[in-house]
């Protein structure tokens, strides 16, 4: 008869994420020592009470993984950063301006008469399309920064927005007192930045998987 | 000599649970001796932080061993202490033992 703890399999998640941001010299290591304890912790004190362990594990892992990386190479994540910010700041711009230019150009420089309820389909469909252009230069700048801190991808992107976190509060800020008395709504800021954030982590993810890939082929996993 | 030669108070504690075990120090060993005998609960990401750093001081060597199924077909990877890090846990514990001496503490001598 097969047990429960025998055929016990960790959070997926959590084993994903470890293997995002482990390098490739401890990748094996690791998930091979937490799926050890955990099936010895799963025959012992049940599924439930390892997947909990297995998770603890994996947060607390992850958190050194991070600190690890940076500290082993302080400069290159720097410097990746400070770029990704820099192209982050330029880029933001660009869908906002070619979608301009190809209305412009497709209507030959005239605006047409647009009746109210289609100023605001119009401008719903302006801001949308603007969005979604960010959302993938954020993305495609996620993938620069990962390219740029080989074997720490994952690092490099999460510090990067955990770097865009108080800026974005700085930048609101000032908005805020450019506009004073005026209300400034915070939900479009918000959106802004955690989708941008999503976007750059994306970006991490894609190039750390398909560098470790190889890797992973070779494990069989 | 440089105070980069004493370890760290995990680093200290991590190369006595390699010597424990000798050639069975791998993650899931070291990771259980801690936590046996400081009831430190330490994470694998801690001792696996803690053990490259050892490595890049050149005081721990590390290689694989064969991989197994119960570990989903991973391998271990095993530690074992280097003459400079045994020199480096000497070096540190003279230096404990001369900072405790005469305080009246557990383990030191008036």
């Amino acid at each position: 008869m097969i047990s429960h703890a025998s055929v016990a399999r960790p959070p997926r998640v959590a084993a994903w994420l470890v293997d995002l941001f482990a390098s490739d010299g401890h990748v094996e290591s690791i998930l091979g020592d937490l799926l050890e304890e955990f099936s010895d912790l799963a025959s012992k004190s049940g599924v439930a009470s390892a997947r909990r362990w297995y998770w603890r594990q994996s947060v607390k892992t992850i958190a050194h993984l991070i600190a690890t990386g940076f500290r082993a190479a302080p400069w290159t994540i720097v410097s990746a950063i400070i770029g990704g910010y820099l192209l982050l700041g330029i880029g933001v711009w660009i869908p906002e301006r070619v979608i301009v230019a190809v209305l412009n150009f497709s209507r030959h420089g005239v605006v047409p008469y647009y009746s109210w309820p289609q100023m605001q389909s119009h401008l719903l469909w302006l801001n949308s399309a603007i969005m979604i252009g960010q959302f993938i230069v954020a993305m495609l700048v996620g993938c620069m920064v990962a390219t740029a801190t080989r074997g720490r991808e994952m690092v490099s992107t999460v510090t990067l927005v955990l770097v865009r976190g108080p800026l974005a509060v700085v930048g609101y800020l000032g908005l805020l007192v450019r506009h004073w008395p005026l209300p400034f709504s915070v939900l479009p800021f918000l959106v802004s930045y955690f989708a941008g954030s999503i976007a750059i982590l994306i970006g991490g993810v894609i190039v750390r998987m398909r560098r470790s890939a190889p890797l992973r082929r070779a494990l069989g996993a | 000599m440089s105070g980069r030669d004493y370890l760290g108070e995990f680093e200290h504690i991590v190369i006595l649970a390699l010597l424990r075990l000798g050639d069975r120090a791998y993650g899931v060993t070291v990771r259980q001796e801690i936590e046996a005998r400081t009831g430190r609960e330490a994470s694998i990401g801690a001792i696996y932080a803690t053990l490259d750093r050892l490595e890049n001081k050149g005081y721990v060597k590390s290689q694989l061993g064969e991989p197994t199924p119960e570990r989903g077909g991973r391998s271990k990877r095993f530690f074992r202490i280097t003459t400079k890090g045994t020199l480096a846990v000497n070096r540190t514990h003279r230096a404990l033992r001369s900072m405790i001496q005469g305080l009246g503490l557990a383990g030191s001598r008036a």
